[in-house]
């Protein structure tokens, strides 16, 4: 088969982390070519690339031979170059039509709309992604499944020879999943490639001819699909992952010994929190346990639910169905204050939009879930000390600081409130080595404290050396749960992306 | 096609016309003083003007932003206008006279909501702080052009008196305002610059990642709402027979609260001119039912408060639904 695409060296950094370093892709024409990698591997930095949507810091593409170059949406689809992204880029308020001619170089338009006109132009890239809709009606009308439909004609219609598709069945229902499937084998019949970028084992396998795998924004390698197994694309995607390259904390640290582990067998107490049969509008059905000094790790890939457990645990998100005890005594948690008031914390996500106020200074939002800055400020500075926080002064904003220190100043106002339960949500995400090292730190020591430490990641690594157990997640439900001793890599990949089962 | 908001909107706005026939006062022939043709139409005079601002409004709203500064450019067109007829082009007809000085007030409106664009536009500053800098700023420019002083026109039997008796007409002024209610809404929604308009509040990010002309369509609301307050500003000179650099005061707040009523979204993408219009005929209808009862002006406020926020927050439920 001629190759159609070829894209070498790109590189792409946000900050001082390398989203894509020196990878490469090579497409051939009419086939469907996975792209796979753990989370954060760069697999959709180098679609949005490819699609023009983010400018690389450095690479080369070449179409059928020839150097091109992407440097906006509208250079993409000249080259034809569709993508369908995962985070549906539609106007929910205008009309199904409107959405796929809008910017449409393929569709030239005057002065005035003639929505016959643009019905006749969709009627059939409609059909053949199957969607009976009258192209007339708004898509903010449309279940999210169906609007992904629409994307996926927009981008048929622009006559795209490669069609870039991030996670394209996330919100499919099987029916769906099945027809696009059937329009993947008929694309590439016509010569047109897909770029699938999804997490989907079973899927991958069904609809993809070849698989590149992407490791810490590198190209690990490309393989023939058939002659290969998931357990080993798997493998792929996190071996090398440098286990011990997190674990060398200062001083080291061990789960914890001492009361809770010399307790006669048999002695239970109620575990701090237990969770059963949890449902929101993400999760379904989740449950566990988690005891005093223990840390719990989070796994599970992108969308799995690790963001909405510590939604549902601080009282953010409305619980529909299950049970969260504390001590063995069932609360109702309505509201983040509530939560705060039951001894839970949550460390969360992102810390830039929902941890700290950036214009604020340091001690204003170590101080921020307390009641009083000045009589605070006693308490926080030896916080600040503890956690190895630098900064100029503690009166700077907190935007000033980098990643590592402004984290640090989130953990610090939640030190300060000292609940029983602290849910960290990607804590050591974008931010330096040694500050990495601070915060599992800390987290050892919280443990040793005898508080229950929840840590959501989704670096493997580092759930391998932090935790005692670990839950994997996916689709908002348990997939599994390991001890530190049965967890590995492989294991929890398998379970997260569902490659045990198939 | 009449979508369910529109037709929920109509219906709001047919309950509040029984309220004002049922609880209008009777004239001494019988008949009810509300519905009346010559009140009927005194209505719909009293409205356009805002009913014109808040067109172009509609479109910036739609986009995402706001325009603080019709007002202003309101006095400053009014202003402007009785300038040109009583200062300037001495020499020309009666009626090239009066078409060069409401093409210069236009314009000059138009001209001022430009600059509003491309400050937006250009460099993207918030289209609230920029417009409250030119609402400032512009209401500065029609004092000093004016010397802080009405100008009288109508008062005698020159170019500006005829000017003002026939552009004060009630004919031409709820003619003009239908005219450009239809252009408008032709153009929001049936032309690809009307979709741009609302594609871009709706997804702005979308818009980038599918090409379309963000700035230049940002450039031209401004300008087209700058346009048809200085038009307003025309008809405000003709029907007060002043030029006034104190008019308009507050016409932004009265259009941003027809657009609302009307169902757009404050944080674009979702809206139309009909809506407006509705949204437009229900602060009339009341304004006249409440002054017709002989209410006092001030609990008239308080009842236009409580309705602009009832108006939302049904439109809010619905959406939760």
């Amino acid at each position: 088969m001629p190759e159609l695409l070829r894209a070498e060296g790109i590189s792409k950094r946000y900050g001082g982390v390398h989203a894509l370093k020196n990878a490469s892709l090579a497409l051939h024409a009419g086939e469907a070519h996975a792209l796979v990698g753990e989370n954060g591997a760069g697999k959709s930095t180098l679609a949005k690339i490819l699609a023009g949507a983010v400018r690389a810091d450095a690479g080369s593409i070449l179409i059928d031979g020839k150097p091109a170059s992407i440097r906006n949406p509208v250079d993409a689809q000249r080259l034809g170059i569709g993508i369908i992204y995962q985070e549906l880029d539609l106007f929910p308020h205008l009309t199904i039509g409107e959405n796929i001619v809008v910017g449409n170089l393929n569709f030239p338009e005057g002065a005035w709309v003639d929505f016959r006109k643009v019905d006749a132009f969709c009627r059939p890239f409609l059909d053949r992604v199957g969607l009976r809709r009258d192209s007339r009606q708004m898509v903010a009308e449309l279940p999210i499944g169906q609007a992904q439909l629409v994307a996926l004609a927009r981008a048929l219609s622009m006559r795209a020879r490669v069609i870039l598709m991030d996670e394209p069945t996330s919100s499919l229902a099987e029916d769906a999943a099945e027809r696009l499937f059937q329009t993947i084998r008929e694309l590439k019949q016509s010569g047109v490639s897909i770029v699938y970028v999804s997490h989907k084992m079973d899927e991958i396998f069904r609809v993809c001819d070849r698989a590149t795998v992407l490791r810490d924004g590198e190209t690990v390698d490309t393989l023939e699909l058939p002659k290969t197994t998931p357990g080993a694309l798997v493998r792929m995607m996190v071996s090398g992952l440098d286990v011990g390259q997190v674990g060398n904390l200062r001083g080291g640290w061990q789960p914890p010994r001492g009361p809770i582990a010399n307790r006669p067998a048999g002695f239970q107490p109620a575990p701090l929190l237990s969770v059963t049969n949890l449902t929101t509008r993400k999760l379904r059905g989740v449950s566990f346990d988690l005891r005093a000094g223990q840390v719990l790790g989070i796994a599970g890939l992108v969308g799995a639910g690790r963001s909405e457990l510590g939604a549902a645990l601080f009282g953010l998100d409305r619980v529909h169905a299950g049970a969260i005890r504390l001590r063995g005594i069932p609360v109702r948690l309505r509201s983040p204050a509530a939560a705060i008031r039951h001894g839970i914390g949550l460390v969360p996500e992102d810390r830039k939009r929902q941890g700290l106020m950036m214009d604020m200074s340091v001690l204003e939002n170590g101080a921020m879930a307390s009641r009083s800055v000045e009589r605070e400020r006693r308490a926080l500075e030896p916080l600040f000390r503890q956690l190895s926080l630098h900064c100029p002064s503690y009166s700077a904003p907190v935007g000033w600081l980098s990643g590592g220190n402004q984290q640090k100043t989130l953990l610090a106002r939640w030190l300060l409130v000292n609940p029983d339960i602290l849910f960290m949500d990607d804590p050591a995400r974008g931010i330096d080595v040694g500050a990495k090292q601070d915060i599992y730190r800390i987290v050892a020591e919280l443990a040793a404290a005898g508080k229950g430490v929840l840590l959501a990641s989704s670096e493997l690594p580092e759930l391998l050396r932090c935790c005692h157990r670990i839950l994997v997640l996916a689709d908002g439900r348990v997939a599994a749960t390991y001890t530190a001793a049965e967890a590995t890599p492989e294991r929890i990949m398998a379970a997260a992306t569902g490659a045990h089962t198939c | 096609m009449l979508k369910l908001r529109e037709s929920q909107n109509l219906m709001a706005l047919a309950g509040i016309v029984l309220l004002a026939i049922l609880i209008s006062p009777v004239a001494s022939d019988g008949s009810r003083i509300f519905l009346q043709v010559g009140n009927l139409t005194d209505i719909l005079r009293q409205i356009s003007l805002i009913g014109i601002v808040s067109l172009g409004m509609t479109l910036v709203i739609l986009t995402g932003g706001i325009d603080l500064s019709v007002g202003s450019t309101l006095a400053l067109s009014s202003s402007l206008m009785a300038m040109g007829l009583t200062r300037a082009w001495p020499g020309s007809g009666y009626a090239a006279h009066m078409l060069y000085a409401i093409a210069a007030a236009t314009l000059a409106g138009g001209l001022a909501g430009a600059v509003n664009g491309a400050a937006i536009a250009g460099l993207e500053i918030q289209p609230f702080i920029v417009t409250l800098a030119t609402m400032i700023g512009i209401r500065g420019l029609a004092k000093w052009l004016t010397n802080n002083a009405n100008i009288d026109i109508g008062f005698g039997r020159d170019v500006a008196a005829q000017f003002a008796a026939a552009f004060r007409q009630k004919s031409l002024v709820i003619g003009s305002y239908a005219a450009l209610a239809a252009v408008f809404w032709l153009l929001l929604s049936r032309t690809v610059f009307g979709r741009h308009v609302r594609a871009i509040g709706d997804n702005e990010t979308a818009a980038r990642y599918a090409g379309l002309p963000i700035r230049r369509v940002k450039i031209v609301v401004y300008a087209l709402s700058g346009l048809l307050a200085g038009f307003a500003g025309v008809l405000y000179a003709a029907g007060n027979q002043q030029g006034n650099p104190n008019a308009g005061v507050a016409y932004e707040l009265d259009a941003i609260a027809a657009v609302v009523i009307g169902g757009t979204r404050l944080s674009g993408g979702k809206g139309s001119i009909a809506g407006t219009i509705v949204g437009t005929l229900i602060m009339g209808v009341l304004t006249n039912m409440l002054r017709l009862g002989n209410v006092d002006s001030n609990v008239e406020m308080m009842v236009k408060a409580v309705i602009i926020v009832l108006a939302v927050a049904v439109q809010r439920q619905r959406r939760m639904d």
